[in-house]
């Protein structure tokens, strides 16, 4: 191909190049990967949390068709270096998942790492992990004006509903 | 002695009928807030010498700060004013010693003050002085709107809670008026009059009267009847003729009220008249409701969220009525009726 100056520049260019190769880049991916499944959140850098994301989800995925098949636990296999998390996968995170279509990680971003590089980092995690968690929604008040008229409204519709049905 | 009653009766007939002549809006909104500021003056006077009083804050953040306030002229207000910017913008009622105050209202001794705001954790008093403000800027609203031809009479504001969706006012209008029934567009004209006075950013001044100069304050009504039923109202709630009834002067407008209301008008930044319900006919003619819904600044509501409680806030709402007013009322509407004589008798 030719050798031109806008082969240097990556503008619009998605795919992240992380390590030292495409290679190296997937075994990258696939440590993180079973880090997250053995304890269901990590720290890592920004740029390999948003990676992992992907394929953490495609690995439910395939978890969800069940132990007895083939390409799934072929999949499990080759991900998952440590093999005595391929029986969690299958029976702990795919029944946790069942009801729900997609969005199985929650990725939170912190402040960036202490060390020399200040890399910015995430927590990345798969939803319904035992541990409490990483950021509550701030609600207001209950007893505010606004959330007290809301509450009258919603009050309203609901009785009007059952008196619809009646 | 025939003489005597005659002279008596003639008196009270020729009583009735002054007071029955029609004096203009303007001219009765201007006697009221002349016997309003003479009584304002008269209770600045009782405190000739400025004294010190000690007001300890029980403000987060600033437990304990002693401040020393003059007796008699500071107000929470000016507290707040010693303070930063944002407790003026942000205070909306206060506490003094537990008691709901209104921030514009003198303190007279040494005491304890905390300053409430719209997102406190226990905002419930500050919520219910807001609706009763609302409502009582709604009254002023309808008195100003119609032509000098007609007349209008608040009947009263009455206490709603803030879950019912909307705060009323009852009134009364013109006969003239009975089948008027009002459209979109003069509803939308009544809001706009609200916004106008909300923009003026007018304070609320309060002033705690005896039952005599309140009746005196209203004494120039169109009706005597309407003016007993609505002080009466009023003293029912605490059932003794000897407490202070709480006047608030907006503007030139003076009304009575159940409650401290908050600070001032500029508090308010979403503010619709949404219905006037017909109640039917009363003691005084059609009795009608106006019902408003409003939020304030610090709680402005997102336009879905605000039409979903403006439709909720067109329906009527369901006053609780006691007993207990009515029969009053009744029973005190005859002593009252005589003790005007006096303040006419110099007329004649």
């Amino acid at each position: 191909m030719r050798l031109t100056i806008q082969m240097l520049i990556s503008h619009g260019r998605v795919a992240r190049k992380m390590g030292l190769g495409p290679e190296s880049r997937i075994n990258m991916l696939r440590n993180i990967l079973t880090g997250l499944v053995r304890h269901e959140r990590i720290e890592t850098t920004r740029g390999r949390a948003d990676e992992v994301r992907f394929y953490a989800e495609k690995l439910i995925d395939y978890a969800k068709k069940g132990d007895t098949d083939e390409k799934a636990m072929k999949m499990a296999n080759f991900w998952l270096t440590e093999k005595d998390l391929i029986p969690k996968l299958f029976k702990v995170l795919a029944p946790r998942f069942e009801t729900q279509p997609k969005a199985y990680t929650r990725m939170a971003r912190i402040p960036n790492r202490e060390n020399l590089d200040k890399a910015a980092m995430a927590v990345l995690e798969y939803k319904g992990n035992p541990f409490p968690p990483l950021q509550t929604a701030k609600r207001d008040n209950e007893l505010t004006l606004i959330n007290q008229l809301l509450k009258g409204y919603r009050e309203q519709r609901a009785q009007q509903a059952r008196q619809d049905v009646l | 002695m025939a003489c005597r009653t005659i002279c008596q009766l003639l008196q009270r007939r020729l009583a009735s009928s002054a007071t029955s002549v029609r004096l203009s809006a303007a001219e009765v909104r201007g006697r009221r807030s002349a016997v309003f500021s003479r009584e304002q003056a008269r209770q600045r006077s009782l405190y000739p010498r400025t004294e010190k009083i000690e007001v300890t804050l029980q403000i987060p953040g600033l437990q304990g700060t002693l401040l020393v306030m003059n007796k008699g002229l500071s107000t929470p207000h000016s507290c707040a004013r010693h303070l930063t910017e944002w407790y003026v913008t942000s205070s909306a009622l206060a506490l003094v010693d537990g008691k709901p105050w209104s921030l514009h209202q003198p303190l007279t001794q040494s005491c304890s003050l905390s300053l409430l705001t719209f997102k406190d954790t226990d905002p419930l008093l500050v919520n219910q002085a807001y609706w009763r403000s609302c409502a009582a800027l709604l009254g002023q609203v309808l008195l100003d709107a119609f032509k000098e031809d007609f007349s209008v009479e608040l009947l009263r504001l009455p206490e709603v809670l803030v879950t019912s969706g909307a705060f009323c006012c009852d009134v009364v209008l013109d006969p003239q008026l009975d089948a008027w029934n009002p459209s979109e567009e003069s509803l939308r004209s009544l809001t706009r009059g609200a916004q106008q006075l909300i923009h003026r950013d007018l304070p609320w001044e309060p002033l705690e009267v005896a039952p005599p100069v309140a009746l005196e304050v209203f004494s120039h009504s169109s009706d005597t009847h309407l003016r007993c039923v609505f002080i009466h109202v009023y003293g029912t709630h605490t059932h003794s003729c000897l407490t202070l009834y709480l006047s608030l002067r907006c503007g030139d407008h003076v009304l009575l009220s159940g409650g401290p209301l908050v600070a001032r008008t500029g508090l308010c930044s979403q503010y619709e008249v949404t219905a006037i319900h017909p109640l039917g006919e009363g003691k005084w003619g059609l009795h009608r409701r106006a019902q408003g819904l409003s939020l304030p600044l610090q709680q402005q509501a997102h336009h879905t969220v605000w039409r979903k409680l403006r439709s909720r806030a067109e329906k009527l709402v369901e006053v609780p009525t006691g007993s207990t007013n009515e029969a009053i009322s009744d029973t005190l509407t005859l002593p009252s009726a005589p003790e005007q004589t006096p303040p006419h008798t110099p007329q004649q």
